[in-house]
């Protein structure tokens, strides 16, 4: 179907592309420690581009009418605006595993095995367990006038586990999550266990928080809030809408020499590991940030011809709307999968005398994330005296700006693991906002 | 279609079967500053079978090809028999209904041209753009009408058109380092009339986002906060609103014990509900996922816990009524419980009312955002004034409020009586469904005492 699509764009524009994309997704779901339901969701969508006079036009469907969907592009191409597009040549590609056969022919069953045993390692008195096993199988086929042709398939798992205890009005709420191309193996497991046993066992002693301007080791998860706003000031596109607090910085020393940043969708086994993105445009390795220097930020073909550069291979695309730029999998420091120890704070907290450990904030990515500045309420967090973890503190709020925090960092935790698309240790930093209330 | 659906519903052999079909034609126009970003229409289509067999757990099955039909009902209740339960699934009564409902579409926007969407959204991106100080915008235009089928072996077969229309603008004001924004949205379950004359509101938010580059942030806090009329909607969605969802209790003793109907919330001032019968509103529709009737489900009366929000599985598990809140945002996905359109109640008085008698306090408007988790909340409003000697003073930025949900539902002291529904896109999101089409509404409202985040001091 879709060759039939690039030979009619190529009768009826003056060039374009296409991404197939065909997806089997299994859920297996927990809920309160019981197995509740299964599903299977199935789909198939085309994601079309194309460009007539120089004006570029989108459009998407799930349906199969392949004729109406070239009209709609057209005439989406027909209101658009001129973009000077090069569509990528056919290219070798690079070698990356994305696909596990392990993960692909496992049975029903066999997912559902791996649930009931994260509920029964979980279970805790008074505690709500529930567990999420999902597995995609997912055939992914890159189509562009320019020559562009590549196909690739791929799996990927998710266990997503969650612990909820209710003491009066004391809400506790734990979770974590493993993903991968291949199932969880038994050290995958085993790690899910501990994170929530460690902090379960922490949480059940609540303390005061403390108040100043303190230092507040963030963990894996805790760091989102830190990381989102340095994400976007390094996309393409919030750096040609002229907002990024980075965008006049290529080259400049702007971090902590110690802290780097590299976008890699070349890493074995990753469910955002591809060997092309969704324009064509084949992967590599993109560091952004090198001990503290600023020095790529990520385009799509669009965003990097209007800017004047080429892409680096970050454009992501649904069925739906225009690609957008996206990154891969993004590695804070150096990414050493397995080496990271699961202790709560990464061995950072030994040397903080007052201090907090934020696990997970509320609100992250509300307010104004581009400038740096952020202040949150802890969904999650623990109290550090005298470089010992003595509870869960409750009813604080911490707030900083990110591009000072992160100029010096107090030190790397020895944590580091993958959340998701993101692989980082915790983050020692020092002159975090704290208030009580 | 409808023919098809109960062909598939007759063959299927499991005890309890249910079918939805959905075809969607939407269409959507971005500007980024003076550059349009994309103009185009989409189609989507697909089907979705939930199977539960006796003694089991829900088999679930989602596709784009609606050919497959018949095999997905047979997958489905080969799913559910692989979830083999102790307690089996049951499910509150609800009476079989057979009904087409053509909700108004107010100016059909499949029969609009995309160049006239691009150029009224065009001209409300420049109403942003003309505004001196405003270096960046971002304006959207969306649209949808849904065909709808719903079907299940009891009976209930149902077809609805439903339309949706959405518009939104942020603009982005600059100077020297400092960066600020301004969020216009609207969202309604309407028609291509229903976008017009919005340029006001435009205009607005981006004045406000350059206003705000002179404004002090808000110094961080305990004050007595009056809510405006929007932020008082987000506030309820979001502190309690989740928390009123059934999902969240039904198996859980623990937490049902925290939400005990009869429990106190707030004081006598404060009245809660959810009405997914309310005219005309983002979250209105005749029916819900599961085939039952919408309807207005109070949740706290004169501030005792009275209601929640129920999908047929959670009204049966805590022995209550169905309340027609269980919703899917597509055929990709189950229903569960969510809310509608929520609201607080009207009081008494005007905003100045509450303002007059306050020394020093915050004037909270507008939302950038919201979240909760569980217990506690965390809300970001567009701008602030402060309240100084009973009067409204300097405009400030970055005002967070936080708190715990029953301090600060307890905390609620007084209401106006200038109720109004909020008309905003985008949307709630749970469990990986977002966004979902839900609004909210509220009159002013005062809290004793509230803590806003923003400069916390050393």
């Amino acid at each position: 179907m879709i060759e039939r699509l690039i030979a009619a764009i190529r009768s009826r524009a003056d060039g374009g592309d296409a991404v197939w994309r065909q997806s089997e997704h299994t859920t297996v779901g927990f809920e309160s420690g019981r197995l509740k339901a299964c599903g299977v969701t199935e789909e198939t969508g085309i994601n079309l581009r194309v460009v007539k006079g120089g004006k570029v036009g989108v459009a998407g469907t799930t349906a199969p009418d392949v004729d109406d969907l070239l009209s709609r592009a057209l005439a989406s191409a027909e209101l658009g605006e001129s973009v000077d597009l090069v569509f990528p040549a056919a290219a070798p590609l690079p070698q990356v595993p994305t696909h596990a056969a392990n993960a692909a022919g496992a049975s029903l069953e066999r997912l559902i095995a791996i649930g009931a045993e994260l509920v029964s390692r979980l279970a805790r008195p008074g505690c709500q367990i529930n567990v999420a096993i999902e597995r995609e199988i997912a055939a992914t086929r890159v189509l562009g006038s320019g020559g562009a042709d590549a196909q690739y398939g791929a799996t990927g798992v998710a266990v997503n586990v969650d612990l909820a205890r209710f003491a009066g009005d004391d809400v506790l709420f734990l979770s974590d999550q493993y993903q991968g191309t291949d199932l969880p193996a038994p050290e995958d497991l085993d790690a899910l266990v501990r994170t929530i046993a460690d902090r379960y066992d922490r949480a059940l002693t609540v303390v005061q928080p403390p108040d100043g301007t303190l230092p507040v080791v963030f963990t894996p998860q805790g760091l989102s809030a830190i990381l989102l706003p340095v994400r976007q000031a390094l996309s393409g596109k919030v750096v040609l809408q002229g907002i990024s607090p980075l965008g006049a910085k290529l080259g400049e020393a702007v971090f902590d020499a110690a802290f780097s940043l590299t976008d890699d969708p070349l890493l074995p086994h990753r469910p955002a590991s591809r060997p092309v993105d969704d324009e064509g445009t084949p992967s590599h390795r993109l560091p952004l940030v090198e001990r503290g220097v600023v020095r790529a930020f990520i385009y799509d073909l669009e965003t990097a011809a209007r800017a004047g550069t080429k892409s680096t291979g970050h454009g992501s695309r649904g069925t739906f709307g225009k690609p957008v730029v996206e990154y891969s999998n993004v590695v804070v420091g150096k990414a050493e999968p397995g080496a990271g120890s699961p202790v709560l704070g990464g061995g950072l907290v030994r040397g903080v005398q007052d201090g907090l450990v934020i696990d997970e904030l509320i609100g992250v990515g509300q307010g104004n994330v581009i400038g740096g500045a952020f202040s949150h309420p802890v969904a999650l967090a623990f109290r550090i005296e005298r470089g010992e973890i003595t509870g869960r503190v409750k009813d604080a709020a911490v707030a900083g700006n990110v591009y000072d925090l992160l100029k010096r960092i107090g030190g790397f935790g020895t944590d580091g693991r993958w959340l998701g698309t993101r692989w980082s240790p915790s983050l020692l930093l020092e002159g975090v906002s704290v208030a009580r209330r | 279609m409808k023919d098809r659906l109960a062909d598939a519903l007759r063959a299927s052999r499991a005890d309890f079967t249910e079918i939805r079909i959905e075809r969607t034609w939407s269409s959507s126009v971005s500007f980024r500053g003076k550059r349009l970003e994309s103009a185009t229409a989409s189609e989507d289509q697909g089907g979705f079978v939930r199977a539960a067999d006796k003694g089991c757990g829900w088999g679930i099955a989602a596709f784009t090809s609606i050919d497959q039909l018949p095999a997905m009902v047979h997958r489905a209740r080969e799913l559910s028999r692989a979830v083999r339960l102790d307690e089996p699934i049951r499910l509150a009564e609800v009476a079989p209904s057979q009904a087409e409902a053509v909700l108004d579409l107010d100016g059909d926007v499949r029969g609009i041209p995309l160049a006239d969407k691009r150029r009224l959204l065009e001209a409300y991106n420049g109403e942003m753009l003309a505004v001196p100080g405003v270096v960046d915008t971002q304006a959207v235009y969306r649209d949808e009408v849904t065909e709808y089928w719903f079907g299940n072996s009891e009976g209930t077969l149902l077809y609805e058109l439903r339309p949706e229309i959405t518009l939104s603008g942020q603009a982005i004001a600059r100077r020297n380092g400092t960066i600020e924004k301004g969020l216009e949205s609207i969202g309604l379950r309407k028609g291509w009339n229903s976008a017009q004359h919005h340029a006001a509101g435009f205009r607005t938010v981006a004045e406000r986002a350059v206003a705000l580059l002179d404004a002090p942030t808000v110094t961080g806090g305990t004050y007595p906060v009056v809510l405006d009329n929007e932020l008082a909607g987000v506030f309820i969605h979001e502190a309690f609103g989740h928390l009123s969802e059934a999902d969240f209790v039904y198996e859980n003793a623990q937490a049902r014990e925290m939400m005990t109907l009869g429990r106190r919330f707030g004081r006598p001032v404060l009245s809660v509900g959810d009405n997914g019968a309310a005219q005309g509103l983002r979250g209105t529709l005749p029916f819900d996922d599961e085939g039952t009737p919408t309807q207005d489900t109070p949740l706290i009366k004169d501030g005792i816990l009275v209601g929640r929000l129920h999908s047929r599985e959670t009204a049966a598990a805590l022995g209550e009524r169905p309340t027609g809140n269980a919703r899917a945002i597509s055929f990709r996905h189950a229903p569960i419980v969510r809310m509608t359109n929520t609201y607080i109640a009207n009081g008494q008085g005007t905003v100045q009312d509450l303002i007059k008698d306050i020394t020093l306090g915050v004037y909270a408007c507008g939302a950038f955002g919201g979240q909760t988790l569980l217990e506690n909340f965390s809300f970001t409003a567009a701008y602030g004034r402060m309240i100084r000697d009973g009067a409204l003073a300097e405009l400030v930025k970055d005002v967070v409020l936080a708190g715990s949900l029953f301090q600060t539902l307890d905390r609620i002291e007084r209401i106006a009586g200038d109720f109004q529904w909020n008309q905003m896109g985008g949307g709630c999101g749970k469990g990986g469904q977002f966004p979902l089409a839900v609004t909210e509404g509220a009159p002013h409202v005062r809290i004793e005492a509230a803590l806003v985040g923003g400069d916390v001091p050393a």
